[in-house]
């Protein structure tokens, strides 16, 4: 009988190697966070600004504040987030299978990456472009002058694509070197392996920060191209979508109605308006569709700060993580101030 | 040895496990089965979370536009071309700086070996801390320092540095830059030329060896054959009146144009990967001199040999033995290392397919089985190599 | 017949010359020089290029490590030797220098990987201590047994059934060790003798003697499970692992890992079953012959495809698992070399004696294969070790993620080369010694092979 028992463990292996392939029983993204206690939000490799990782061991940076954001919305503590920081060949990927919650990254909003690789952009939270930058010895003032140049682009992202395309239609024949490490492309170009570096403009701001010799580099005016940036989560949970996108409305909202990290307590007792109200779950019940507690907002805003405050701090020259964009009447301001940030009304 | 027949009864089916026959097939099942069921599960698991992510597999996206130029291949590649294109192109670039690699991290190798052997003492431990050095330090930081350490810092194009004085071998930060061949229509003549004087070169050292086993005579004949290697290619050459020309490389705006060149990058993997190699190469060499025998050295020098025709007639020879199969699976591990280039941006396969290819198109099962067939086929035939010539030392060993 | 022995008082007494000195360049440092460093005029021209090679290096070296650097600053900007210039910023080395040995593991855990490379190393230290008897079991169980207790320290959290039976396991047996140990120091003989003869038992039966050994070793094994059940540490995910501490923890899990599948997998190749041969040959050619990058990015990339929904396997899972898988295929053949170098008696002669194939595989040839093949798995190891430097490459945070982190620190930003170097010199002390112990070991193994 010994073989028929043999047998019969073969053929139970087969099965229990096939049941365990049905799937599982669809769970909300809220449900599966909060019973799971925190937060997994997808970021890149470090990149100034962004996310940065301090000789601490903690991130810090824009997008970092966007997920501390999220969890303060769920939880009401901006810590219970568990940062994955993934290079970008498999960050679509890692948020398709389930491995991320979310992801919080410079991935930029396209027709493609939205519908045809199972995730939703939810919102614009960062509005950037391709730029190029020179040395200023060069006498460059405008990009159509470089023709037959040789310029350095990171490898894996649009930036190669757009480069090629705008090389193309204005017939610059541009040389592309690419890298796999910012690091090593940067000094090429300091050392003049390359006319110019190509890259998201906040990126070139924050090399040429770091150059021995910032003074002696310009980024040329011309934006080659769109490249607005924001939170993404996997389709098909349009609840969860909704919590990430209006944790980025809340933070531009607050900024707009004057409420910082400072006095949201103040202001939640003594709401100056009835927008503020709403907002800080004061008056009416319009957290209710989000599944979140009512003081979401007011949560969001004392652990982080509003949009503005964000944004001094990392992207501006607020605090020594800064990179020191400006933001006066660029795309990233109010639309009270000619900017693009704007939120759709708190009722 | 005793014999005992054991039972053998097919209705008896405990006879399945205790008969080695019948045991023997039914583990090969068994461990078929699981094997195939694993396959099974791993497939059915990637159609159904593909199906999940909306995408789907096969080899269509292939011919696609790449839309990405590509900073170095001796191929008319443009950004229009497809991910096929791409493909070839990464392949060519693999196969080009692995062979260079390996034929000049041969060369050095043996240079370093003998050097280690030396009597001379400091040379000797220059040679050992090369060595050292080399292979302890991860070659992905040995890459990056040649290239920031040493290729990067060549001067700028305005600046440019003419090798030799020779204003066609122009030396910058974008590259090596060398003029370009143009063939003529009757150059196909010389290139006949060339191989007829090359096979003749050989038949006639043949004949001078033979002539020399016969009669003990020793003829130089180096320069005899100089002149076939020669003569015969450049007579043609110039009676048909000169048919090539050459396309030099000239600065026009921010770099030079024209001619060929080889960016820094690519001397940087180059330098890099024959060096590290080399150390290799070097142990390998000295353990293979060590393996023979003294007193083939001091037969020879009993014999009256020099000591440099002691090492090239009965040293190297014998020691070649012990030095070709490791050598071969390092020059597998040369093609391997290769794909570190991705590190300072050379374009090789696994930059342009697995990197930026599998990036813009998303489709990661087939660009990898793409690379990994490649890299399978290359060290399949290496190994192949390798058994020929296993099989070839065997027959002449007794 | 000057030379005839002299004779004093009848008797005939040897009275040599006194020798001459050597001729004086043949000695001393100008000998030594002469013999060895200018010897001819090949000799010494290759000398001089050597010490100009030398001189040329040491300086340049000298300039940059020393002579332009700066060793405290709080960023890099004050790192400056002139306002378009950076010195060698040696502070930002010092600043981050906790980050690249430990990653982003907390500062107040880090005593956790502390004690856990301190009981590996007490683990490992009998091996070099020449009255310690039973070293292969002392030395296999480090490999086998310590990565649990490992596991857990860095990991942390609550235990399921399997880890609290391994941890309380790993616990008793490097306890076991270290009384082993100080008692082989002690009485110059082993745990095993000694518990029989403190019991009593020496007299008995041989039987009989195991007994003592298996029900102190049960008794010691429950007081530490019991004594540990409610020990607990804080969670650290894998996600917070990295530098120097991540290399080894994937290369570590890669060799120890890849000893038993590599045994199995050489043995399956020498099999006499075809369909085994063929899967385990396919297994072995396709992992080797393609590059670990590679295989590193179908980790990434593929693996989660391949797991059921539901199922999720970070980075780090996945790496671990094609690093396994890599050097598996790669011990597969260190094995394979070992096992063909046993001759050919060894085998027939085990068979004779009426063993089956996994007594003589166990007792006799693997015994003798795997003294062998110590050398080779301590050069995979380095290989693995230099190798892991690709994982950085994939986005995850060993030693060179680590450096790269730091260079996009805007506070550091532009930081590169200072790290690297480090980098480079932590591998190579690392690799040399490993290397410099394996080739002692090989000349110590060797020697008694050796005619």
């Amino acid at each position: 009988m010994k073989k028929l028992s043999l047998l019969g463990l073969g053929a139970g292996l087969l099965a229990a190697l096939s049941f365990t392939a049905a799937p599982a029983v669809a769970e909300s993204t809220l449900d599966i966070v909060k019973k799971r206690g925190h937060l997994r939000c997808q970021i890149g490799t470090p990149s100034p600004g962004f996310y940065n990782l301090k000789s601490d061991g903690t991130w810090v940076g824009s997008d970092v504040s966007i997920c501390r954001a999220i969890a303060a919305a769920i939880f009401g503590d901006p810590n219970k987030v568990e940062f994955q920081s993934v290079s970008s060949t498999v960050r679509f990927t890692a948020l398709a299978n389930g491995e991320s919650d979310l992801l919080s990254r410079t991935a930029t909003w396209t027709l493609f990456r939205d519908t045809q690789l199972g995730l939703s952009f939810t919102t614009v939270n960062f509005y950037d472009g391709q730029g190029f930058m020179v040395p200023k010895d060069s006498g460059i003032k405008s990009t159509l002058e470089l023709k037959g140049a040789t310029v350095c682009v990171l490898t894996g992202t649009t930036t190669e694509l757009n480069l090629t395309d705008y090389s193309r239609v204005h017939k610059l024949d541009i040389q592309p070197v690419v890298f796999q490490d910012s690091n090593v492309r940067n000094e090429t170009y300091l050392k003049g392996g390359c006319d110019a570096i190509t890259n998201d403009k906040s990126g070139l701001a924050s090399n040429k920060a770091g150059f021995p010799d910032p003074g002696a580099h310009t980024i040329l005016p011309e934006t080659i191209s769109k490249e607005p940036l924001g939170p993404a989560v996997r389709k098909g949970d349009s609840q969860w979508f909704d919590i990430v996108r209006w944790t980025v409305f809340a933070l531009i909202a607050a900024e707009e109605a004057g409420i910082t990290q400072a006095n949201v307590d103040e202001m939640a007792k003594n709401p100056p308006s009835p927008e503020v109200a709403r907002m800080l779950g004061v008056e009416a019940e319009v957290h209710k569709g989000l599944g979140l507690d009512k003081s979401w907002a007011h949560w969001i805003i004392k652990s982080v700060g509003n949009y503005g405050e964000i944004y001094g701090k990392y992207m501006g020259s607020a605090s020594s993580d800064g990179i020191g964009i400006g933001r006066a009447g660029s795309q990233n301001d109010l639309w009270t101030r000619g900017g693009l940030m704007y939120s759709p009304p708190f009722r | 040895m005793a014999v005992v027949e054991r039972p053998r009864s097919g209705s008896d089916l405990s006879s399945v496990i205790n008969d080695e026959r019948y045991r023997s097939i039914f583990y090969q099942i068994l461990v078929f089965g699981t094997v195939f069921a694993i396959a099974a599960f791993l497939v059915n698991n990637t159609l159904t979370n593909m199906a999940a992510q909306g995408k789907a597999a096969g080899f269509d996206f292939l011919l696609g536009t790449a839309g990405f130029a590509i900073a170095w291949t001796p191929l008319d590649y443009k950004p229009v071309d497809s991910y096929l294109f791409v493909y070839w192109v990464g392949i060519v670039n693999t196969l080009i700086i692995s062979g260079i690699s390996i034929v000049l991290t041969t060369i050095l190798g043996f240079v370093i070996g003998i050097l280690r052997l030396s009597k001379n003492w400091l040379i000797g431990q220059i040679a050992a801390w090369y060595v050292e050095v080399l292979r302890n330090t991860p070659l992905l930081l040995q890459i990056i320092f040649w290239y920031l350490g040493a290729f990067a810092n060549l001067p700028r194009p305005k600046q440019s540095v003419e090798l030799f004085g020779a204003d066609w071998l122009i030396l910058n930060n974008r590259g090596l830059y060398f003029p370009n061949a143009e063939f003529g229509e009757l150059f196909w003549l010389t290139a006949v030329g060339m191989l007829i004087s090359v096979v003749a070169a050989i038949w006639y050292n043949k004949r001078a060896i033979k002539q020399q086993l016969e009669t003990g005579v020793y003829v130089p004949i180096w320069w005899k054959i100089l002149v076939i290697l020669i003569g015969l290619p450049l007579a043609i050459f110039l009676v048909t009146g000169m048919p090539l020309s050459w396309e030099l490389p000239v600065l026009k705006g921010f770099n030079f144009q024209g001619g060929t060149f080889i960016l820094p990058a690519m001397c940087s993997v180059l330098v890099a990967l024959v060096i590290y190699h080399s150390a290799y190469v070097a142990e390998m060499v000295r353990a293979g001199i060590m393996s023979v025998s003294h007193g083939q050295t001091e037969a020879a020098y009993s014999l009256g040999l020099r000591p440099s025709w002691t090492m090239r007639l009965v040293i190297i020879p014998q020691a070649m033995r012990a030095i070709i199969p490791p050598m071969i699976s390092l020059w597998m591990n040369v093609v391997k290392n290769s794909s570190l280039a991705i590190a300072i941006g050379f374009p090789d396969l696994v930059n342009v397919f697995m990197q930026t290819s599998l990036n813009q198109s998303g489709h990661a099962i087939e660009i990898v089985a793409m690379v990994m067939l490649f890299y399978m086929t290359v060290s399949l035939t290496i190994s192949a190599c390798l058994n020929v010539y296993n099989k070839k030392i065997l027959l002449t060993e007794r | 017949m000057a030379d005839a022995p002299m004779t004093s008082g009848g008797l005939l007494v040897f009275k040599p010359k006194p020798s001459l000195p050597p001729p004086p360049a043949t000695t001393g440092v100008i000998g030594w020089m002469r013999f060895n460093l200018f010897d001819g005029i090949y000799s010494s021209v290759t000398t001089v290029i050597g010490v100009l090679l030398i001189g040329y290096i040491a300086i340049g070296f000298y300039e940059w490590a020393f002579v332009r650097a700066v060793w405290e600053a709080s960023s890099r900007n004050e790192c400056r030797i002139s306002p378009t210039e950076f010195g060698t910023c040696w502070a930002g080395v010092e600043f981050w220098f906790t980050r690249f040995i430990y990653g982003r593991y907390p500062d107040a855990e880090i005593w956790r990987i502390d004690l856990a490379a301190l009981i590996f190393v007490l683990w490992m230290a009998p091996l070099w201590l020449p009255r310690v008897t039973a070293k292969v079991i002392v030395g296999l169980s480090a490999v086998m047994v310590f990565p649990f207790l490992a596991g857990y320290l860095f990991l942390g959290g609550e235990r399921n059934w399997f880890m609290a039976i391994m941890v309380a396991l790993s616990l008793t047996w490097f306890i076991g060790t270290m009384v082993h140990v100080a008692i082989c120091l002690v009485t110059n003989q082993g745990l095993g003798r000694w518990i029989i003869q403190a019991t009593g038992f020496a007299s008995r039966d041989d039987r009989l003697q195991k007994y003592p050994i298996i029900i102190l070793s049960l008794i010691a094994y429950f007081v530490v499970y019991f004594l540990v059940a409610d020990w607990q540490t804080v969670e650290v995910v894998p996600n917070q692992w990295g530098g120097l501490f991540l290399t080894l923890v994937i290369s570590g899990v890669g060799i120890a890992s890849a000893l038993p599948i590599g045994i199995v997998l050489a043995l399956g190749r020498r099999s006499q079953m075809p369909v085994v041969r063929v899967l385990c040959v396919a297994f072995i050619e396709l992992f080797r012959s393609v590059p670990l990058i590679t295989i590193l990015f179908m980790a990434t990339t593929m693996f989660p495809l391949f797991l059921p929904k539901g199922v999720v396997f970070n980075n780090l899972a996945s790496v671990i698992v094609a690093v396994c898988l890599f050097s598996a295929a790669y011990m597969a053949e260190t094995v394979r070399g070992g096992l063909q170098a046993i001759s050919r008696g060894q085998y027939e002669a085990a068979e004779a004696m009426g063993l089956s194939y996994w007594q003589s595989m166990g007792l006799i040839v693997m015994p003798q294969a795997l003294k062998l093949m110590i050398p080779n798995i301590v050069g995979s190891f380095i290989g693995l070790l230099k190798d892991t430097t690709l994982v950085s490459i994939i986005g995850l945070y060993d030693l060179l993620g680590m450096i790269n982190a730091v260079s996009q620190d805007p506070q550091w930003i532009g930081l590169h080369h200072e790290p690297l170097f480090t980098a480079a010199v932590l591998y190579f002390v690392a690799c040399l010694a490993m290397s410099k112990y394996s080739q002692h070991l090989e000349r110590k193994l060797g020697a008694g092979d050796r005619r």
